[in-house]
């Protein structure tokens, strides 16, 4: 084979424009396109999230077009694990969603990372709301997604933690009382482990679920303690964290929690084996309470791959045992849940916009918000229109609800809001280390506050 | 006997510049294509990792080799590499092993072959992400692994296997070797099928039997496979990922915490960009090493020759200083030319003069044996 000779000339000319194209494409894949305003009224976007459910987020859209018809949204569920590995390209690019979820602390999408890529919605929440749009909604909500004076997303919902949910229909079956006193509890998880059910499960892993029950089993031993502890205001290498771990661990050694928690993760491991009626106790916060509505529960079930015809699992919220034995009350606490931002590449801003405030700041959307259970409100005055709610079993879960919305009522801790992503991990790995016995209390209390990175 | 190698011919009035210019500008898409999508992201990588960033702020502050003295000073780093060691020795010696010996059962008569070729090879095609969830419940302290110790009379065995360090390994090295036999396997078994009949019958013929020829003639002649297995797997231990992901998250307590863990959990989830991208650069390093390790130790030696003739294909039977040798044809003809010099007294024809390496042995025979 041979070819036809070129000049010198001809091939400098042939890869200069090769390179010139490579570098104009390159540049252009780059740069992206900055985003246009376009209708408020109409427009087709994508709504990306770790939360809520498809179910719920269906209800949603759904209640949303009645009002806005020619705005089509498609949500996107995407496991919170894996949520801000996939949004953060999505955002770089110019074919990310128009609406995304962020969170207010923790690891992950976190507003005060992912923010920049988000339209301040200050005018459009006074648009909607008036001068004074900040009254009436939940204070802490909107402080903590303002980020340099700008509010980046708008606050949907607030959940709590500190509280506990059992399979009712176990306990009834085994003839079991909600356990008060960590002896009580290891009790009802003798008896549970005697027929082969397993009792409290949880999964260690970088979601961070077990830092709910650290900072609850903090507050049995000493109310107050660990809120001081994160605004750094107390050591991490304090007594009470000593004793805190020193519980944490023993729940295991105690026969308390299901062997092998540092192998599973809480989601979907540990929240399928409960709403499939295989474990008896969790600890998950009031966003657990959308499974006590038999639709979500359904869609749940089946998206855990358990059969139609199962029997749904009456859960109830109750209070988490006194552990320490002290006598405390042990107060829940509380954050913002998500928020949604709107993405400022979007070609429908002014759309994404109307969904997004309309959702988190009208009297509407926050009732859809209230009736889905999943969160609390953020505009005050809206509660569950529990006549509209159909629950798996009215008569037996009501007055659980009841005590949970009283609970809930009045919280003053936060919850991850002012962890760090460093505290976070730092957190992990000292539930873990203890747990896995590769380090005593006292040794994972020292590690934790020499990398909390305070 | 050495053959001239005839001189290039060029076209009358052509020069040499402008037929070199030519194949640059074949060159030329390749090269772009490697230059923007690997060399610019390795380059942009190791400039990341001289910042402080969290992936996203517009902002980025740069900290010269902080991230770097950052990552020397962290033990899961060290962890994660020495992981990745054991990582190496272990899926390397149980994939080359178990290839091999699926490969020899293979290669005899067995009937339903076609079946088990399958059956061994069908987990390499088998997603991680859809299989991690499966052995995730597996190994769950209720789960079907634990429940098959109890059946065979080993209950005393059933432990949490993903929730401690040591199991928790043992049980990811058991994923990749199940799923990594399969390639293993495939390159012994098309390794086996390019020996020389002859070979094996001339060494029956001298009295070996099924384990010494394994042993000592198939065996050797298929150290370029088994390099270049060593060469995969080393690679795939750095990069190591989804499984350790996907199955335990590179926990317990960093139990199986690899350098491709280590980089997502330190750039999703910490927001860490900067010190993920000091890592990366870490991770290249040490491919780079490992591949230029790997490829200088595991050159194709010589390897004894039963006799003249029983050379595999694309090798030639020479004569070194003191036997009969099968020496690889694998290297250019240039190499060869530079590099052959004909033994005193023997008439082997090098093997870049011989379009098949056969015809090169046929030749050998004449020359004095070992």
């Amino acid at each position: 084979m041979s070819f036809r000779a070129i000049s010198k000339r001809t091939v400098r000319t042939a890869a200069a424009l090769a390179v010139a194209g490579l570098l104009a494409a390159g540049l252009a894949a780059c740069s992206g396109s900055s985003g246009s305003q376009g209708s408020a009224q109409k427009g087709d976007l994508t709504w990306w999230g770790w939360t809520p459910d498809q179910a719920v987020a269906e209800n949603a859209i759904t209640e949303f077009n009645k009002k806005y018809p020619d705005i089509h949204i498609t949500f996107k569920k995407i496991q919170d694990a894996t949520y801000a590995a996939a949004l953060r390209p999505a955002l770089a690019s110019s074919h990310g969603p128009d609406v995304f979820n962020l969170l207010v602390g923790g690891t992950g999408a976190t507003v005060k990372t992912y923010g920049v890529d988000a339209v301040d919605l200050t005018p459009s929440m006074k648009k909607l709301r008036g001068a004074d749009w900040k009254n009436g909604l939940f204070a802490t909500g909107v402080k903590d997604f303002t980020v340099g004076g700008q509010l980046k997303a708008a606050p949907i919902g607030k959940v709590a933690a500190g509280m506990m949910w059992i399979n009712l229909d176990l306990f009834n079956q085994f003839g079991l009382k909600p356990p008060k006193t960590l002896d009580e509890w290891k009790s009802v998880c003798k008896t549970f482990r005697e027929h082969n059910v397993g009792c409290f499960r949880e999964g260690v892993d970088p979601a961070g679920f077990e830092q709910d029950t650290l900072h609850t089993i903090a507050n049995s031993v000493q109310p107050g303690f660990y809120e001081k502890a994160i605004a750094g205001k107390a050591k991490w290498s304090d007594p009470a964290m000593v004793q805190t771990l020193t519980i944490w661990k023993n729940l295991q050694s105690d026969g308390i929690l299901d062997p092998g928690a540092l192998g599973i993760q809480q989601y979907p491991d540990v929240n399928n084996a409960f709403l499939s009626g295989q474990v008896a106790m969790v600890q998950m916060g009031t966003w657990y309470r959308q499974y006590t509505r038999t639709d979500t529960l359904k869609a749940a079930l089946q998206g855990a791959g358990v059969s139609d015809t199962s029997k749904m699992i009456t859960m109830v919220p109750i209070p988490f045992p006194d552990v320490a034995g002290k006598g405390h009350t042990i107060a829940a606490f509380s954050d913002p849940d998500y928020a949604l931002a709107v993405n400022k590449k979007s070609k429908h801003i002014a759309a994404a916009e109307t969904f997004a405030t309309w959702l988190g700041a009208t009297k509407a959307g926050q009732q859809v918000i209230a009736n889905n259970l999943d969160e609390d409100p953020v505009l005050a005055g809206i509660t569950p229109d529990y006549g509209k709610v159909p629950l798996v079993n009215t008569k037996e879960q009501t007055p659980y609800l009841d005590w949970l919305s009283k609970y809930t009522s009045n919280v003053t801790e936060a919850r991850l809001a002012n962890i760090s992503g460093t505290l976070d991990q730092a957190l992990l790995d000292s539930a873990s280390t203890t747990l896995g016995a590769k380090a005593t209390p006292e040794q994972a209390a020292q590690t934790l506050q020499s990398q909390s990175g305070q | 006997m050495t053959t001239a190698i005839p001189a290039r011919r060029t076209r009358p009035g052509r020069s040499a510049d402008g037929a070199r210019a030519v194949n640059y500008v074949w060159l030329l898409p390749a090269f772009v294509v490697s230059v923007a999508v690997i060399y610019f992201c390795v380059g942009y990588t190791a400039w990341i990792s001289l910042q402080d960033w969290d992936g996203i702020s517009p902002d980025p502050m740069f900290i010269a080799f902080k991230n770097y003295a950052r990552m020397f000073a962290d033990p899961v780093f060290w962890d994660s590499l020495q992981h990745t060691v054991i990582f190496f020795v272990v899926a390397f010696v149980a994939q080359a092993v178990l290839g091999f010996v699926f490969a020899v059962l293979l290669h005899s008569k067995v009937r339903l072959a076609v079946v088990y070729k399958v059956i061994v090879f069908v987990p390499v095609v088998i997603a991680p992400a859809t299989m991690a969830p499966i052995f995730r419940v597996m190994y769950t302290p209720t789960g079907q692994f634990n429940d098959l110790l109890g059946a065979v009379g080993l209950g005393f065995l059933k432990q949490a296997w993903l929730g401690q360090g040591n199991t928790a390994l043992a049980v990811i090295l058991s994923i990749a070797v199940w799923s990594g036999t399969g390639i293993s396997f495939i390159l012994y078994y098309a390794a086996i099928g390019q020996l020389d009949p002859e070979m094996i019958e001339a060494a029956r013929l001298d009295g070996a039997g099924n384990v010494r020829i394994l042993w000592s003639v198939i065996w050797p002649n298929l150290r370029g496979t088994t390099v270049a297995i060593a060469m995969l797997t080393a690679i795939g231990s750095l990069k190591l990922f989804d499984i350790p992901q996907l199955v335990t998250a590179g926990g317990p307590n960093y139990a199986t915490e690899f350098l491709g863990t280590l980089i997502y959990r330190q750039s999703v989830p910490l927001n860490a960009v900067g010190y993920a991208s000091a890592l990366s650069m870490m991770l290249l390093v040490l491919a780079v090493a490992a591949a230029i390790i790997l490829r200088a130790t595991g050159r194709e030696r010589s390897t004894t020759c039963l006799r003249p003739g029983a050379c595999p294909r694309r090798s030639c039977c020479s004569w070194s200083p003191r036997s009969w040798c099968c020496r690889s044809c694998t290297r250019s003809w240039r190499w060869c030319r530079s590099r052959w010099r004909a033994p005193a007294g023997t008439t082997t024809r090098p093997c870049w003069r011989s379009p098949s390496c056969r015809s090169s042995s046929a030749t050998a025979r004449s020359s004095p044996s070992a």
